[in-house]
């Protein structure tokens, strides 16, 4: 379960006059195990920093966040580093990676790095690049030379190809064909249906309705 | 509870009167990789030489504690402080030059590096230092060569591989990518990236390149006349930069 308690979060911009904006005050929402919740409200609400300050890549000015019993507002680096190895998947809206590293070894590397061996993440991996209907001839190639669509399905398989119980998702169907969004949102469905809790941002009703979300209006719970 | 591998409380060094570092207290954790940046000037490269054993810190402490076995790196002789760097520290220069041997064959200079921890057996030294030479994608066809006969990339590879073959505990870079090509500074991330995620390296790396650190660093600091202004993990300091010049550096970064 995710807690969000009266959260607040605001920025100060030194180098722009020291303006100070407001992000939120008082946030507060849970998500169950098993439960999609879906963040909504028009672009610069705040949807993306909600998801950043549960993975520790914000900081949260007051309140608290509980994951795993753990207050993600008073946790020392080491820790959400092996809390996010352990428990957080996300999918950032765009891809972050080195050029010339292969689709298949992006997918691969968190696997690797929690210890897994060689062949069974290389099994892994493949099935997902299947299960997401990325070309055979594309597996080996930089993902940087791909598609905006193809990019983000191996967006997805690096934050999809672990079991967590926690997955933030920050708009992960936004630059796909029909075909592949639904793809995607199967495979969210699959995760929904083994216990995890899952908080994204989706973009379109469609895959609200198809993932029978519980909506946050972000309008109505942060009162400015 | 995890132990820090290295510790460090209080570090100051200057230089007669100028302040080249000031009061620096940090942990880094095993396998962790930390970056360090900073405009010129800010004690990057002082910070570094003075964990590294190659400057005399004034003050501080500086605790490394590798397989439990705890070094009080200013309080120990001269010599197990030698011993300590051979076999525990290893150091990677921005300049290749700088950490090769140039009339030496490049096989030699990995091997070399070898015999000063113990290695004796010609055949074993050459064929780790083959495998190696693969490791870091030089043909092995050029292991007699001298290395004045690489370009800038293949020295930067060849100073890696010198540097981690002999495993060491912690391994400093001083701008690894700094004066490398753009084409070849992406190949010597990458590699730099799997040898750190396939050894579980534990890396401090001084870099004026967010982008790299971005990369490389699960955890960051921020220095600017000698002192660290900001630290955390590195997504969180270049996403939500808490202090005022961490934030000029930040968005003063070019976007292509």
């Amino acid at each position: 379960m995710i807690e969000v308690k009266k959260v607040n979060k605001s920025f100060t911009l030194f180098n722009q006059n020291n303006a100070k904006i407001t992000v939120f005050k008082n946030l507060n929402f849970e998500v169950n195990p098993g439960e999609i919740v879906a963040l909504k409200g028009p672009s610069g609400i705040g949807k993306s920093s909600i998801l950043k300050m549960i993975y520790g890549s914000y900081i949260i000015d007051k309140g608290a966040i509980i994951i795993n019993n753990k207050n993600i507002a008073t946790l020392s680096a080491q820790e959400i580093l092996k809390l996010r190895k352990t428990s957080i998947g996300y999918v950032s809206q765009f891809l972050k990676v080195i050029p010339r590293i292969s689709a298949l070894d992006v997918i691969m590397e968190p696997l690797l790095n929690s210890g897994d061996n060689k062949n069974n993440a290389y099994k892994k991996s493949i099935k997902l690049l299947k299960d997401l209907n990325i070309e055979k001839n594309l597996w080996h190639l930089s993902p940087l030379t791909f598609s905006g669509g193809e990019q983000q399905r191996i967006n997805i398989a690096r934050g999809f190809i672990k079991d967590l119980p926690y997955l933030l998702l920050d708009e992960p169907t936004a630059s796909l064909d029909s075909r592949n969004r639904d793809i995607i949102i199967n495979l969210i469905k699959a995760k929904s249906n083994r216990g995890v809790s899952i908080i994204g941002i989706f973009h379109d009703e469609y895959s609200r309705k198809k993932l029978n979300v519980r909506e946050i209006d972000l309008n109505i719970e942060t009162k400015h | 509870m995890i132990i820090p591998l290295l510790k460090v409380t209080n570090l100051s060094k200057s230089y007669d009167n100028i302040v080249g570092c000031k009061n620096i207290s940090m942990s880094l954790y095993p396998g962790e990789v930390l970056g360090i940046v900073g405009e010129s000037g800010s004690g990057k490269t002082t910070l570094i030489n003075c964990l590294s054993g190659n400057l005399e810190p004034d003050r501080g402490k500086i605790i490394f504690n590798i397989n439990n076995k705890e070094t009080d790196f200013l309080n120990i002789s001269e010599s197990e402080k030698r011993k300590f760097i051979r076999t525990d520290l290893a150091f990677v220069h921005q300049n290749p030059r700088d950490g090769l041997r140039l009339n030496v064959s490049a096989g030699g200079n990995i091997g070399e590096k070898l015999m000063s921890v113990g290695y004796r057996h010609y055949g074993n030294i050459r064929s780790l230092a083959t495998k190696w030479m693969n490791k870091v994608e030089i043909d092995k066809s050029r292991i007699d060569d001298l290395p004045i006969t690489f370009s800038g990339g293949m020295l930067q590879r060849l100073q890696i591989a010198k540097n981690l073959i002999t495993s060491p505990n912690v391994i400093f870079m001083d701008e690894p990518t700094g004066g490398l090509d753009v084409s070849v500074q992406a190949r010597v991330l990458d590699l730099i990236r799997s040898l750190v995620n396939e050894l579980n390296l534990t890396v401090i790396i001084v870099s004026h390149d967010l982008a790299v650190i971005r990369l490389l660093a699960d955890k960051m600091i921020v220095m600017k006349n000698g002192t660290v202004i900001e630290s955390g993990l590195s997504d969180q300091v270049l996403e939500d930069p808490q202090q005022e010049y961490t934030q000029l550096l930040v968005s003063s970064v070019l976007h292509v």
